[in-house]
């Protein structure tokens, strides 16, 4: 059955209604799944609660006892590196009576103590001290009051993702399809070591993560939402990147891949990287000059080539729930509240390449989120306040390319369709769909 | 001075500015500025603020020199902006680009326009050589974008430089003091 039938049966995949299909119909989403607090707090537990979540990357941890505080799913989370390079995801809420242990966004320390009664622990979770003991009287066990570990930890060539779930899926399984263009964006530089250790942006937007999340695969929104940008570089430079995205833009090499589990890909690659991305990259603080000392050091072919790696990666690499591949960042979604979301931008450089190609990378990676996420972010707060005030009005509509017949199964065995499509939120819907209501069956007790 | 030609020895200075302010302690008698250059400087500040406040960015980029940088860190560590993300580092023609992107009547993160006021406060000046100055400012914005009044705060590092048509803006380094935090809208002109 082909993904958009899939999507007009109103019945869970084993026939049996679920507790969240009354949400969908055929090419409609309701608006309470970005509106309504019980769907977020549901969210929270069965999606964020239960499947594979993205932590944060290896590199962010690199020595012993290295450690970054990230969420899962609003349940505040301590990363760190252990003994022999483990790596602990720990539930960042003290045994007691509750309070966030570690309150710091980074550091290194091998033991957490928490503020208030100075209870502590390992960074492997483990309860090391608990003052005036004696008062819990004679059945006291330290054993017992370890912080909360993540059930699964798995990290995929750097990229460490946590579940609260011990009988999840193996990450490889969970990732699907979206492994192989992880594989092809980790090795674009010359297969140099991708680090994230340059900073990040943080963008807090009033808007529930799944508008985040909506747009990330949407190849229909470049050309109207990004026109000012579009505009200014078309004016200035010509026909470089992103000036694919006119006229029908449907008949450009440009694709958008349903990789399974509610990832998806925007690739734009077939475009951008059909030449020189570097030549085809518009133009970058420092672009003259980086490529004149590249070329001196280098002979401008391999210069060429090295500066390629400065570009943006030409994919949108969309992963369930919460990590989102755009150029050579990573995103991060962080859902704060049903209405309020942070979006992490973490910077990457690659680790040996010269100086020259990562202080361009650097320069890329503002580029984007300065002319183009800002006006992303007004429509995820337009689309919000919408939705959450016109009651009158509860579908929202994604039937691009429906019933267009415009799809096919790639020798790859992946279903692709047109840049403009709607598939990647019908793709991911459906993946919301079956783990909501599996979880509402397993749990029994949602509203 | 730096150059405005963002090369790896351009990265190297504006490491090190920025360093030296962050670890100044009181400003050493031989770099205090004579009165007339002082209050030259100052005018050239308040005018800077007027004139993005009063949405007059054409004017705005008139103060800044040829090999001009506008840069907002995404830290708060002075950081290495070759090796670290900011928010913004413009040169000339990307800060001249975001003025056409403003303007161009289709920036839908400015629609509509967020009206702020600038104030700045805490101004200290150290020449630099002859003909350069060093201006160190704490800021307050009041922002209101669509009916929501918002703060931003922090502090500015200005590098000017004595030209034929008066001082002018070689540098304006906006340093948010929560720069590594959550930031909403900062589309407009900071």
């Amino acid at each position: 059955m082909t993904l958009h039938a899939r999507q007009a049966a109103s019945a869970g995949a084993d026939g049996a209604p679920g507790r969240y299909d009354g949400y969908f119909r055929p090419g409609y989403v309701h608006r309470d799944i970005y509106t309504a607090q019980d769907v977020f707090d549901q969210e929270m537990r069965h999606i964020f609660g239960h499947s594979w979540v993205y932590v944060g990357h290896e590199s962010e941890v690199p020595a012993l006892n290295d450690f970054v505080t990230r969420t899962i799913g609003r349940r505040p989370v301590i990363l760190a590196r252990g003994k022999n390079d483990s790596l602990h995801v720990l539930i960042n809420r003290c045994t007691h009576r509750g309070a966030v242990v570690c309150r710091q966004a980074q550091g290194n320390a091998a033991r957490f103590t928490c503020g208030y009664h100075a209870w502590t622990f390992g960074n492997d979770g483990k309860c090391l001290g608990v003052p005036l003991s004696h008062a819990y009287g004679p059945d006291f066990d330290m054993n017992a009051l370890s912080l909360r570990r993540a059930a699964r930890v798995e990290s995929y060539r750097g990229f460490v993702f946590a579940s609260l779930n011990a009988g999840v899926m193996p990450l490889t399984d969970h990732l699907a399809h979206a492994r192989r263009y992880l594989d092809e964006w980790i090795d674009r530089g010359d297969c140099l070591p991708v680090v994230v250790r340059a900073g990040s942006m943080r963008f807090e937007t009033h808007a529930n993560w799944k508008v985040i999340y909506d747009n990330a695969g949407d190849g229909y929104h470049p050309p109207f939402s990004h026109i000012s940008m579009l505009r200014v570089f078309a004016r200035r430079y010509g026909d470089v990147d992103m000036q694919y995205y006119s006229g029908n833009f449907d008949e450009a090499p440009l694709i958008s891949r349903d990789l399974g589990n509610g990832h998806t890909l925007l690739d734009q690659r077939p475009s951008m990287h059909a030449q020189s991305a570097w030549e085809r990259q518009h133009v970058m603080p420092g672009r003259e000059k980086m490529w004149e000392a590249l070329s001196e050091k280098y002979g401008e072919g391999p210069a060429r080539e090295m500066l390629d790696a400065s570009t943006g990666s030409g994919l949108n690499l969309n992963i369930f729930p919460n990590l989102l591949i755009i150029g050579n960042q990573i995103q991060l979604l962080e859902p704060l509240a049903v209405n309020r979301t942070v979006v992490h931008w973490f910077s990457t450089t690659l680790d040996g390449a010269p100086d020259e190609v990562n202080a361009l990378r650097m320069r890329m990676q503002e580029d984007f989120p300065s002319f183009g996420e800002v006006d992303d972010t007004a429509q995820f707060e337009a689309c919000q306040t919408g939705m959450e005030c016109v009651p009158e009005m509860p579908w929202i509509d994604i039937r691009r390319h429906m019933n267009t017949d415009a799809g096919h199964r790639g020798e790859d065995g992946i279903w692709t369709e047109p840049i403009s499509s709607d598939q990647h939120m019908r793709c991911y819907l459906d993946a919301w769909r079956r783990i909501m209501n599996a979880g509402a069956a397993r749990t029994c007790d949602d509203a | 001075m730096p150059d405005g030609t963002f090369d790896m020895p351009f990265y190297r200075r504006m490491h090190a500015l920025v360093q030296g302010w962050q670890t100044l302690d009181e400003i050493p008698a031989d770099r205090l500025p004579n009165a007339d250059d002082r209050a030259a400087c100052e005018r050239l500040l308040h005018l800077e603020a007027r004139l993005i406040d009063g949405l007059r960015l054409q004017a705005w980029l008139a103060l800044f020199t040829e090999d001009c940088a506008y840069w907002i860190p995404a830290d708060v560590a002075a950081a290495d902006p070759a090796r670290f993300v900011s928010w913004e580092f413009n040169d000339r023609r990307r800060l001249e680009e975001r003025v056409e992107r403003l303007e161009g009547g289709r920036a839908f993160s400015q629609i509509p326009i967020t009206r702020t006021t600038h104030i700045y406060s805490n101004i200290e000046m150290l020449t630099q050589g002859e003909d350069g100055m060093e201006v160190l400012c704490n800021f307050l914005i009041q922002a209101n974008l669509l009916g929501r009044v918002s703060q931003r705060a922090g502090w500015n590092g200005f590098l000017l430089r004595r030209t034929e048509a008066g001082w002018r803006i070689v540098l304006k380094r906006v340093g948010l003091f929560d720069a590594d935090l959550s930031q909403h809208n900062n589309s407009f002109t900071l």
